[in-house]
């Protein structure tokens, strides 16, 4: 005899063309307390996968004030596993109580036979791996019944297999599926410098219409002895040269929903709040030029 | 599909197992390179599991100490995978992974201190459960009241040790004052784990009769047959005063008649 938990008082809908923060538990009540001029807020969605408790209290607490994004981390949508059911449909009655305004995955897979490795793994750019992620991603759309945006990750190695580069098999993907772009900046930055490329050429393949919201954050630099690899850690500030490529991308894009990811050697909070307006001035930048 | 999977079981097999056979021939600038690029996924893997674990078992982590705690996620992270894209799953059968890991054998109270947190970790994400309704029993008549059964909060556990788990919890924690030592002679301890309303979590250490009578009415007994195994295991038990407690505090969430 389990009644039905209250619904949350929602807050604001549409995610507004301003810079976000994302979520984690230890700045819950920093949060609820300050509520920061941030303009949207966006949490992993399975760290809301639990049945009751303090996630899901605060969720709603916070959802009240700020418009949502819920941002997946665990779908293993690129696997050749089958999709999850239990995974989706647990994803499904988050997005029905909390009404988010948009649902994100990655470009990538975490999981095969049954073992998950709980971590963004690269896809070979084929024709064989775009049939399958055009066809997985058909499938979430189909059961979540809404649109789902997918994130370029950031990666450490690429497969002799890949006959194209990223940014053609992720708008390819887009352009089949109707699913949105997730444009990871930062993960562009640390992925051309891992293999590279030219982080132009990406933003100059990515069709405007495609790209609706960016992602910011902060890599550490692994050095080893003969050379370097880039590692996306989200642990520290945007680097320089990743707020150039930022400020690049808004100018072919336009006022894009831009979040910034924090998610280990946590700040204060405040930490966040002042990424978040800095992009915020780059925002602002791209409005007065266009008016 | 072929190429896709063979692919992903390579990739999982050289980063899980350290089974790197040939797989540096799929990726691009192999060698060295090659090599250090797979161990990058290594070590995020590896990372990330064990901080699961951590985060779910931080008094066993300082128990043991960190490069021991290490050691112990990497065995359980190759016996036991994680099955699940929720990492929140993953770490269940920790406990009894330690009761078995002979280096960890000395620590007789470890596995019974994993059980604690994994408790309190369940206890935590549980669902929420309305109240029970106190004045549908009130209304319940006094000869049908030995037939009802009852039901725990979902947010409540139940948990036995041989040690002082609850002390050992207690004195491990960061705001936890003074230097306590635990004697381990001081016996063992039935508890309940239980999130109250206020999202609060508490750990009551109960006596023989109470804790059989919630563990009785958890495994769904009748209430007289609760009652029966409470007073056996404690005859001066003052049952309905305790009784009386978890329901207006909330242990107990539901009732419901049995039919003879």
């Amino acid at each position: 005899m389990t009644t039905e938990p209250a619904l949350p008082r929602l807050g604001p809908g549409p995610i507004p063309a301003r810079a976000g923060i994302g979520l984690r538990a230890e700045h819950y009540d920093a949060v609820l307390r300050d509520r920061p001029p941030v303009g949207w807020l966006e949490v992993h969605s399975e760290n809301h996968f639990g049945a009751g408790g303090k996630p899901l209290d605060y969720l709603e607490r916070v959802r009240a004030h700020y418009p949502l994004s819920l941002h997946g981390v665990g779908l293993s949508i690129g696997s050749t596993d089958p999709l999850d059911r239990r995974h989706l449909a647990k994803l499904k009655e988050l997005i029905r109580r909390f009404e988010p305004a948009l649902v994100s995955e990655h470009l990538s897979w975490s999981s095969v036979g049954g073992r998950h490795l709980n971590d963004l793994l690269p896809l070979p750019y084929t024709e064989e791996a775009l049939d399958h992620m055009i066809a997985r991603v058909a499938q979430v759309q189909d059961v979540l019944g809404r649109p789902i945006l997918i994130e370029n990750p950031s990666s450490y190695l690429q497969f002799v297999e890949s006959a194209m580069p990223e940014w053609a098999f992720l708008v390819e993907l887009a352009e089949r599926t109707g699913c949105g772009v997730l444009l990871d900046v930062n993960n562009i930055y640390v992925s051309a410098r891992n293999h590279g490329f030219d982080t132009s050429a990406y933003l100059r393949a990515i069709p405007r219409h495609l790209v609706r919201e960016i992602h910011l954050a902060g890599f550490t630099v692994n050095r080893v002895d003969d050379g370097e690899l880039l590692i996306d850690t989200h642990s520290r500030p945007v680097w320089p040269a990743v707020w150039a490529l930022y400020r690049q991308a808004i100018q072919r894009f336009g006022r894009i929903p831009t979040l910034i990811e924090w998610d280990t050697d946590l700040p204060e909070l405040g930490a966040l709040v002042d990424e978040a307006q800095r992009a915020d001035a780059i925002l602002e930048e791209r409005h007065a030029r266009a008016a | 599909m072929r190429g896709l999977r063979e692919l992903q079981l390579g990739f999982a097999a050289a980063v899980l197992d350290g089974a790197d056979g040939d797989f540096a021939r799929h990726v691009r600038g192999a060698g060295s390179s090659g090599a250090r690029r797979l161990r990058v996924y290594r070590n995020n893997a590896a990372l990330g599991l064990t901080g699961a674990l951590e985060a779910v078992y931080p008094v066993v982590r300082r128990l043991v100490g960190e490069d021991f705690f290490r050691y112990a996620a990497a065995r359980y992270i190759a016996r036991h995978p994680s099955r699940s894209g929720d990492l929140h799953e993953f770490g269940e059968r920790f406990p009894s992974f330690l009761e078995s890991f002979s280096p960890a054998a000395a620590l007789i109270y470890l596995p019974d201190v994993a059980r604690l947190e994994w408790a309190y970790h369940e206890v935590f994400h549980a669902a929420g459960h309305p109240s029970l309704d106190v004045a549908a029993l009130a209304r319940v008549p006094a000869e049908r009241r030995e037939t009802l059964r009852f039901r725990l909060r979902p947010a409540a556990r139940l948990l036995e040790s041989a040690f002082p788990i609850l002390r050992i919890w207690q004195v491990n924690q960061d705001d936890h004052a003074g230097d306590a030592p635990v004697d381990l002679r001081e016996g063992g301890v039935k508890l309940l784990i239980v999130r109250r309303d206020n999202l609060d979590i508490e750990f009551c250490a109960l006596a023989d009769g109470e804790f059989a009578l919630l563990r009785a009415l958890a495994d769904d007994c009748d209430f007289a047959d609760a009652c029966e195994r409470a007073m056996t295991a404690q005859p001066t038990f003052d049952l309905p005063a305790r009784f009386g407690r978890h329901v207006a505090r909330g242990t107990l969430v539901a009732f419901r008649q049995t039919r003879e």
